[in-house]
Parts: C-alpha cells; sequence; structure tokens
C-alpha cells in the first residue's frame, strides 16, 4: 500500500489548486494513517479474493424517479452570497481559458 | 494513393424538461444568470442528487428511436475534474452502463442511404455557462445541472457531407420526439468530431484527432473538410499526424490545435455513491416509448401516402412545430392537401413577411380548418377564403362564420332557379355541349365560367357543377 505522507498530501491539494494549514494537513495525515491501519486489519481476513468489491454497502435496487416540477431554487442574493467578485448577477474569476 | 476520412461523432443535445438532471431547480434557457440555482446545482455540503423521471423518459424514447437496446437498471458514475463550470468538482454522467447501447441511424448520402452504427447513449448533467471576457470569465450557474444525452457513434462516416447528414437525422429526431429543440446555435446540440484518415481500403485506422468547438452543422462540414486536407498533405509528406485536440477557428475556416495528448486529464471515474441503482419496470420502458411523437420519417410516409408531394411534406416536416401545427389542421378532418396549401402558401407568406415563427402565429389550427371547410362545402370560394383569413390575421377573435355569411348574401340558394340558368347557358352553347360529348373536359370549364358570368359568382360553385352535370347528361 502506498504511504500517505504530508508531502503527497500537499502535493495532491496543491494539483486541486488549494491548500491547507500545517494542522490540517497534519489532522488528514492522522485520518489516513486510521484508515491504512484499518485497510491492513482486513486485508489479514482469509478468503478476500472470493469477494467482489462493492460500491454500496448493500446489494439494493431502488425505483424512484423524481417528477420533473421546479420546487427548490435559491434566490440570486443567497446563490451568490459566497462569491467574491459579482458583476451583472455573474460570478467574475481570472480568466480560465488563455 | 487515395485516402479516405473515418469519422466518429459525439453528440450533446440538452433535454427540454421543466426542471435538472439531479435537482428540481427549473432549466430554463434565456433568464436572468444565476436565478435558476439550487443548492444541490451549487454544490453545498449534504445535498443529494435525485433523478429526474422526464429526462428518463426522454433518453428511452431516443434509444428507442436509434434502436439501441436499453438498459432497465439506471446507474450513474462520477467523472472527476476540478473546474469552475462544475462546482461539484466532478460531473455524474453513465460511463460504465449507458442507458442505450448498439443502435443504429440510416442517412441519406448522395449514393443513397447509409446505416451508422451507434455504440451508447448515456445521460448526464451540463455545466455552467461560461463566457469568456478579455480579463476575466463570468460564470452563469443556471445551465449547470441540465439534462444532457450524449450519443456515440462508431467510426462509420466517411466524409463531411455524411457527418453533416447524421447530425441532421439526429437533429430531427430529438426536434419531432420533443426532446430538445436541437438547436446548434443555442448550444443545445454540441458536437465533438474524432476523425482520422487512412489509405482507402486499409482496415487500420490512422490516428485520431478531436475537433471540438462547432456551433453549426455547416462548420462541421467545413472543419472535416480542412481537417482531411491538412491531414492527407501530411501523410503525403511523411510526416507524422499528432494525436491530440483541435478546435475550429470560424474566422479563418480552419482546425487549431488546443491541447496533445499527453495533456490528456484522468478523469478516475468510479460509480457514484449517491444513486443507488435504480430499476426501470418494463412497462415503465413501454410506456415512454409508446408515448413518444411520431418522427419525422413517418410523417413523411404518412403525408405522401395523403396525396402530398415530396416538395410540400418536405416542406411541412422542414420545422417539427410547423408540422404539429399541420397535423393539428388535418385532425379535424379536412384534406391533407388543402391544409398543405394553407400552411405552405399564405400561412407561410404572413410568417414571412412578419418574420415570426409558426409557434407566434395568430390563428389556431382550427380556425385555419375551419376556413377549409367552408371551400370544401362550396360556401366560399378561394379568393373569400383568402378575404377572411386577411380580415382574422388582424382580428383573430372575429367569427368565421359571421365573416363567411356576408358572401352568402343574395346568393342563389334556389334550386330551380340555378336549373334555369344551367339551361339558359347550355342553350347558348350547343357546340361546347357536342364537345363534352366527345370527350373535351375543357368544355365543362367553359360551361361552368359561363354560368359562373351570368350569375355574376353569386352561386356556390359546387351547387353549380353539381347542377350543370345533371343537365349535361340529361341533354
Amino acid at each position: 500500500m502506498k504511504e500517505v505522507s504530508i508531502k503527497l498530501l500537499k502535493e495532491t491539494a496543491n494539483s486541486l489548486m488549494f491548500d491547507m494549514s500545517e494542522e490540517e494537513y497534519a489532522l488528514l495525515k492522522g485520518e489516513f494513517d486510521t484508515i491504512q491501519k484499518q485497510m491492513s486489519l482486513i486485508s489479514n481476513l482469509k478468503g478476500l479474493d472470493e469477494v467482489s468489491p462493492m460500491t454500496f454497502p448493500y446489494d439494493v435496487e431502488f425505483t424512484y424517479l423524481r417528477e420533473d416540477t421546479p420546487k427548490e431554487v435559491e434566490s440570486p442574493e443567497d446563490a451568490l452570497k459566497n462569491a467574491k467578485d459579482v458583476i451583472e448577477n455573474q460570478i467574475r474569476i481570472p480568466k480560465v481559458i488563455k | 494513393m487515395e485516402f479516405e476520412e473515418v469519422i466518429g461523432l459525439e453528440i450533446h443535445i440538452e433535454m427540454k424538461t421543466k426542471t435538472k438532471m439531479f435537482s428540481s431547480s427549473p432549466a430554463r434557457y434565456g433568464d436572468m444568470p444565476n436565478t435558476n440555482t439550487s443548492v444541490y446545482d451549487l454544490a453545498f455540503p449534504g445535498t443529494m442528487p435525485t433523478v429526474n423521471k422526464e429526462a428518463v423518459v426522454k433518453g428511452i424514447q431516443v434509444c428507442n428511436a436509434l434502436h439501441m437496446s436499453i438498459d432497465p437498471l439506471l446507474r450513474f458514475d462520477r467523472k472527476n475534474y476540478f473546474y469552475s463550470d462544475l462546482p461539484k468538482g466532478y460531473q455524474i454522467t453513465q460511463y460504465f452502463y449507458p442507458l442505450g447501447k448498439d443502435g443504429y441511424l440510416e442517412i441519406n448520402t448522395s449514393t443513397g442511404k447509409k446505416r451508422i452504427n451507434i455504440e451508447r447513449l448515456h445521460m448526464e448533467e451540463d455545466t455552467a455557462k461560461q463566457l469568456h471576457a478579455y480579463d476575466c470569465t463570468l460564470i452563469d450557474y443556471n445551465r449547470c445541472g441540465t439534462p444532457l444525452i450524449e450519443i456515440v457513434s462508431k467510426p462509420d462516416l466517411r466524409s463531411g457531407d455524411q457527418a453533416m447528414s447524421y447530425i441532421e437525422t439526429i437533429r430531427s429526431i430529438v426536434s419531432f420526439l420533443d426532446v430538445s429543440d436541437g438547436k446548434m446555435e443555442e448550444g443545445s446540440l454540441r458536437c465533438d468530431i474524432n476523425v482520422s484518415v487512412r489509405e482507402k481500403g486499409s482496415p487500420a485506422f490512422g490516428t485520431k484527432v478531436e475537433i471540438k468547438n462547432l456551433n453549426s452543422i455547416a462548420n462541421v462540414g467545413k472543419a472535416l473538410d480542412y481537417e482531411f486536407k491538412r491531414q492527407v498533405e501530411l501523410l503525403e509528406k511523411g510526416e507524422p499526424i499528432l494525436q491530440e485536440t483541435r478546435r475550429f477557428d470560424e474566422a479563418k475556416r480552419e482546425t487549431i490545435p488546443m491541447r496533445s495528448k499527453t495533456d490528456s486529464v484522468d478523469y478516475k471515474y468510479y460509480p457514484e455513491p449517491n444513486i443507488v441503482p435504480i430499476r426501470l419496470s418494463q412497462d415503465f420502458i413501454k410506456e415512454a416509448i409508446d408515448s413518444s411523437n411520431e418522427l419525422a420519417s413517418s410523417k413523411y410516409e404518412r403525408y405522401t401516402a395523403n396525396g402530398l408531394s415530396d416538395y410540400d411534406a418536405s416542406v411541412i416536416l422542414s420545422d417539427p412545430e410547423t408540422s404539429r401545427y399541420y397535423d393539428k389542421i388535418v385532425s379535424y378532418g379536412v384534406s391533407y392537401k388543402l391544409a398543405a396549401n394553407w400552411v405552405n402558401g399564405d400561412i407561410q407568406s404572413v410568417l414571412n413577411k412578419d418574420n415570426l415563427s409558426i409557434s407566434e402565429f395568430k390563428l389556431t389550427p382550427k380556425q385555419i380548418a375551419d376556413i377549409i371547410k367552408l371551400i370544401d362545402c362550396g360556401k366560399i370560394n378561394n379568393k373569400q377564403a383568402r378575404e377572411i383569413f386577411a380580415t382574422l390575421i388582424d382580428n383573430p377573435s372575429l367569427s368565421i362564420d359571421t365573416l363567411a355569411a356576408k358572401y352568402n348574401e343574395g346568393m342563389i340558394s334556389s334550386n330551380d332557379e340555378l336549373t334555369k340558368i344551367v339551361n339558359e347557358v347550355l342553350d347558348e352553347n350547343s357546340q361546347s355541349i357536342a364537345d363534352y360529348k366527345s370527350g373535351h373536359d375543357n368544355a365543362l370549364r367553359y360551361l361552368m365560367g359561363q354560368v359562373m358570368k351570368k350569375t355574376q359568382g353569386k352561386v356556390n360553385p359546387k351547387d353549380a357543377n353539381e347542377v350543370l352535370l345533371n343537365e349535361l347528361n340529361r341533354r
């Protein structure tokens, strides 16, 4: 299993164009350590090769589909509240293409 | 050496639903920016997707029209990428299990019909609309989450003309099904091209180039013609073709490199954990298919079987709204041919003059059907019908019966009086009677003209014709 280091977490975060504080990296590293420890314990179980990977904890199917009726909509004020820069109701960001 | 182009198309189509693919915020084009968003579209923590039933119905209808096998187990996947047009950081799509697969479509080519195989149809969500200004990018999240279908063809197309015909056929299908308005210029139908060139007859494919940024069917043809020429020139010079993504520059009418294969993104697809697989019952699938609108190809068969010329049928079918309007007129029991004459003639003239679409036309199909019925039963003639039509255009609420009644004032309604006039005409035209008896149809028309002249047009042409034939046969 690949070791999850602070360096790897920083590289991954920066490639996704964000950064965190040293405390946050340390906290995240701790969480990965726990997960890896648990994975290591699971890996010791016998007969794992015969178990197919699952996406959901239970093998279930639903039939629910939502009716096509407009319901929830945010007011533009609420929708744009967290945007740093708004012009004519549009969020303005640095140009994303050359 | 002779070369051939190998083309595959990926077409994205925005579906005409009231709400978004995974949220119940409105999916409307043209509204004020950022007025149609929900907490889910904006990726607020803890919000969950719900699948739009109508989008699934429309997806099934397109699968059926493209002769695809439909997967009754609906499954979605995550396509991970970090970009400002999708706040979640991923797009929900159907990567591993598309809704439809292994279909086909017949297109018209210069050498006849050609079958184009279709690999898959999957559903996904659209991204936000980004406007790239001189020094910034402006984002409108109204489009974010709009239901999309993506149709991926096999590499069966061999020229720009074939690619244009394929897109036009897909556009016609989704428009007539009312799944989408299929407007490339508004972005509701978007197309990416995969194209390579190889020696004609060779089973191996050449190096694939992807072309993006195509906003009209004509530009697809232009881009492919340019790309074929460019790739052939490189091959003839012995130079390699780079696997890359290019965009079409409309002003220069050429394709320009965007990024190479080495810049391609690994989307790290995995099953969408927030949507449990959804089982579609066979009844649900059947109901979706049964409720499909009639396709243009089927309408064409129906129109021509009911007496329309290829030209008339094609003009009506050039626009789905026009064909829906036309179908409503004939649903009132009037002749296909007469209805076509009105739709392609007088109505089209008004639309052209006022630069309107049929959906903006003031008169209802029933009003047009009522006018046609009045002509058909002989209560008014064509000239009078046009006068009524023109009056209604200015005052659509007027009663057609009231308008028609004025033409019946002073009309000869007595059968005896009409028979007397017809016999006077016949007595004055013995040569025409002889001509008619010897099979000259022109004579009948001449005699009819004389009856109309003698009555100063104050007679129902249908009644006059009937009496004239009776009296002729008695002589």
